[in-house]
């Protein structure tokens, strides 16, 4: 008797146990979810905004996963009629009834909700549809560009992030806009029309673009007694004085997991990623002149000591993190987070200065990679006369320059741009002159996204930070599996 | 604390109108006639179970096994046509010198460590909670439920955050006993550091369940055998060994076998981690990995083969656990 009862229990407590499997599943599946965004975020880094937001957003805001957002456009414009708007631009209602689906990504601009209000008023007084803007975060961006893809459930239009545009032009997925663009084509920043460009055929029309260049802390430039370096000798000199001036405070951190921080000093040093011959890519990354880069800008952390081992696995949040609490005197950081820094801390504010990226001899800039938005149109859209309207609408002066003043992004329109690049604004002209003297974009292949997947060039940078490969060594590596990546 | 008797009692009373569905009471049935009912009906009722667990279970099963035979990528997705490559996945994989020097033997022994670190933690906390009057039984009990109920991602941050070798509360503890030199060293990037951090992490997530069950276990355990142990000279060590451990055997067989399931298969901990997500190869398991392959770099092939790789090894494993720990009998 009491040995059945004792099974019975086992029993019992047995199934309490499946059960609780079956909650643990649960909640570990969302934690892979969660996670899964991350990724994402990190495959969609290139894509300028992508660290700051998809990192951020990781933790909270996947569950939402965008469709809250989708209805605040929509419905707005449900409101504004036709009556008394229509009459008041070009306006033709050949579209009336018809709905265009775009995809936007959440976080670029603090609160985009405004502008697609106005955008989607305009858009129906000149065409007569309406519109539906759905906001996506970058963190869950790519997942979800392809599952959409192979479920057929893309939009019509969307923001896609300059390195995954020619990944989802090769699949197959993307409208050629060659025709469309082509009027316009010579008002465009060259680096964004490169970065959607696959055989000589354009996938992605430039929205925007951002640029990464040094942000520093005044406050300890001044304690040091140090001006913005104009070469790279300058920038060690200074990190040395700031070192024996201010110990308390890393004078430049070279983070291991940020590869668009190491960029400027390979491509600054003469070296490249890989280039192109015949239709064929190789990787460059172990030529003599990038392994110079990467030796300049991993010394800064070995030999001069100007940054911290802790940083061997830092990402750009994590550089931002600690400059905003005043750790360290400069960073490496994209134009789009100044907003962030001075939003996070706010006593920061006047205590920001910026400068372009040196180069090596004072005569030119280390090049940074010029990363942004595409919008593009799917192959599956139903309404692409009616896109390609969004999309001119979009690029036109009006809400182009809008915008990116709301979001702290460079316009993809050139005469807009070369306006910018005249701010007086300390904080935004040097950002400008980046851009325009020095931008440069990654290899323009679907190969790439891959390549940036593996995370190539950071695992590259980090075995040497941790002192588990040279510099030849880890390049060789590296090498090796982006002409792996090209091959196959 | 309740008396044993009733315990055993209340069971035992319940017997004889609720039992134990078909054993005792299919027999009476038989001369009714019902032959054909008897052996469907079963089949009907367990039906809609059934389908859903072919539909989220079984498809998904079948369809991993099928990617890793093929060269699947963004383009197959688009085009929805199938690549295959037999089983070129399969050599790629069993050949990459990163699988057997590195993935597995993290994957193994971090899963072997954590299983018997969650587990004997789990055990002690249980002992300890079994020993509590009704009151700290209550509060320790919800305190070591919310450990659980921490989600992964939350749990990992945390973590993070304690061990940042830059300026978290433990490198400055560490540093000021002068056992590591913050200026010089960061265990993230350092392989046995950064499975020490992840194994606290995880058995301080999974110490809960194995504690949950085990006190479950303790209270089906009559309290005469312990006092006639004592009674006869029995000390704690010699009645935990020789009563505790045979009468719960079953519950250890669950809490282990599914401890070792999730350890194995652990991801979120890992992938959040500095370095995890694929900075370092030296510390890639076999869960971060396949996601790696495959949503990083879009080889859904190589990615589904290194999934079902882990399947099998699980399976395996978890073989020769029930083989070699427990009988049969009492699973």
């Amino acid at each position: 008797m009491r040995i059945r009862t004792r099974r019975t229990t086992a029993v019992t407590a047995a199934g309490i146990a499946l059960l609780l499997t079956l909650g643990a599943c649960g909640s570990d599946n969302n934690g892979e979810g969660t996670s899964a965004a991350d990724t994402a975020a990190a495959a969609g880094s290139s894509a300028a905004g992508a660290e700051t937001t998809g990192a951020d957003t990781a933790g909270s805001d996947t569950a939402a996963s965008g469709t809250a957002g989708s209805d605040t456009a929509g419905s707005d414009t449900a409101g504004s009629d036709t009556a008394g708007s229509a009459p008041a631009e070009s306006g033709s209602q050949d579209f009336a009834g018809k709905k265009l689906t775009v995809w936007i990504m959440e976080g670029t601009n603090p609160d985009a909700t405004p502008f697609f209000a106005d955008v989607a008023k305009d858009f129906k007084a000149q065409t007569g549809a309406d519109l539906d803007v759905q906001f996506q975060p970058w963190a869950d961006a790519h997942d979800k560009f392809t599952t959409a893809i192979a479920g057929g459930t893309t939009p019509d239009v969307a923001e896609i992030g300059t390195t995954w545009t020619p990944e989802f032009a090769q699949a197959g997925a993307l409208e050629d806009l060659t025709q469309q663009v082509a009027p316009m084509k010579d008002n465009l920043v060259q680096g964004l029309v490169d970065a959607g460009t696959m055989d000589g055929k354009l996938y992605g029309m430039p929205w925007y673009a951002g640029v990464r260049s040094f942000v520093y802390n005044k406050d300890v430039f001044e304690k040091a007694g140090v001006q913005p370096p104009t070469t790279w000798d300058e920038l060690v000199a200074a990190g040395e004085k700031i070192k024996s001036a201010v110990p308390d405070v890393v004078p430049f951190a070279v983070a291991g997991d940020c590869s668009y921080c190491m960029m400027p000093f390979i491509w600054g040093a003469g070296g490249d990623v890989a280039t192109q011959q015949d239709g064929k890519w190789t990787s460059t990354i172990d030529s003599p002149e990038s392994q110079a880069g990467l030796t300049f800008y991993t010394d800064l952390a070995l030999k001069q000591g100007l940054s911290t081992p802790a940083a061997a696995t830092w990402k750009e949040t994590d550089l931002l993190k600690n400059f905003e609490s005043g750790k360290l005197a400069m960073v490496i950081t994209g134009n789009w987070t100044i907003t962030k820094i001075t939003t996070d801390a706010p006593d920061m504010k006047g205590n920001l200065g910026a400068f372009a990226i040196p180069g090596k001899t004072a005569d030119k800039l280390s090049p940074s990679f010029l990363g942004g938005s595409h919008l593009g149109i799917f192959k599956a859209s139903q309404n692409k006369e009616l896109a390609w309207k969004f999309i001119e609408l979009m690029s036109s002066d009006k809400y182009a320059q809008q915008w990116a003043q709301s979001s702290n992004f460079f316009p993809g329109i050139k005469s807009l741009l070369d306006e910018t690049a005249k701010s007086a604004d300390p904080l935004i002209a040097p950002f400008a002159k980046q851009m325009v003297e020095a931008g440069k974009s990654m290899p323009v292949t679907p190969d790439w996204g891959k390549i940036e997947g593996a995370k190539v060039l950071t695992k590259m940078l980090q075995s040497v930070l941790t002192g588990k490969a040279s510099v030849a060594d880890a390049t060789k590596t590296a090498a090796g599996e982006m002409n792996d990546s090209f091959g196959g | 604390m309740p008396d044993p008797h009733q315990i055993v009692a209340a069971p035992a009373a319940a017997r004889p109108g609720g039992g134990i569905p078909g054993s005792s009471r299919a027999p009476r049935r038989v001369p009714l006639g019902v032959s054909f009912g008897r052996g469907v009906r079963p089949w009907l009722l367990l039906a809609p179970a059934l389908i859903v667990l072919a539909l989220l279970l079984v498809w998904p099963l079948i369809r991993v096994g099928q990617l890793s035979l093929q060269d699947y990528g963004l383009e197959q997705i688009v085009s929805g046509k199938d690549n295959y490559i037999g089983f070129e996945n399969y050599t790629e994989l069993l050949s990459d010198p990163l699988l057997w020097r590195t993935v597995l033997p993290n994957t193994v022994v971090f899963a072997l460590v954590c299983v018997v670190g969650t587990v004997a933690l789990g055990t002690l906390v249980a002992l300890l909670l079994n020993l509590l009057g009704p009151a700290w039984k209550w509060i320790c009990s919800t305190a070591v439920m919310i450990a659980w109920a921490v989600p992964a991602l939350t749990g990992t941050y945390v973590w993070v955050w304690l061990f940042d070798p830059f300026d978290g509360l433990m490198s400055k503890v560490f540093a000021g006993l002068g056992l590591i030199d913050p200026a010089t060293s960061n265990w993230f990037t350092d392989r046995v550091g950064f499975y020490s951090i992840a194994a606290l992490n995880v058995i301080h997530q999974g110490f809960p369940f194995v504690a949950i069950t085990i006190m479950a276990g303790l209270t089906t355990i009559p309290r005469e055998l312990h006092e006639a142990a004592e009674i006869d000279g029995a000390g704690a060590g010699k009645r935990f060994w020789s009563i505790t451990v045979p009468m719960l055997r079953p519950v250890f067989a669950v809490v282990t076998i599914l401890s070792t399931i999730w350890d194995f298969k652990v991801f979120t901990q890992i992938y959040l981690m500095p370095g995890g997500s694929g900075g370092n190869d030296d510390v890639l398991n076999l869960g971060v990995w396949s996601y790696l392959e495959s949503f990083a770099q879009g080889s859904y092939g190589k990615g589904s083969a290194i999934a079902v790789l882990l399947t099998v090894i699980l399976l395996l494993i978890t073989g020769v656990y029930l083989r070699t720990l427990f009988k049969e009998r009492e699973l």
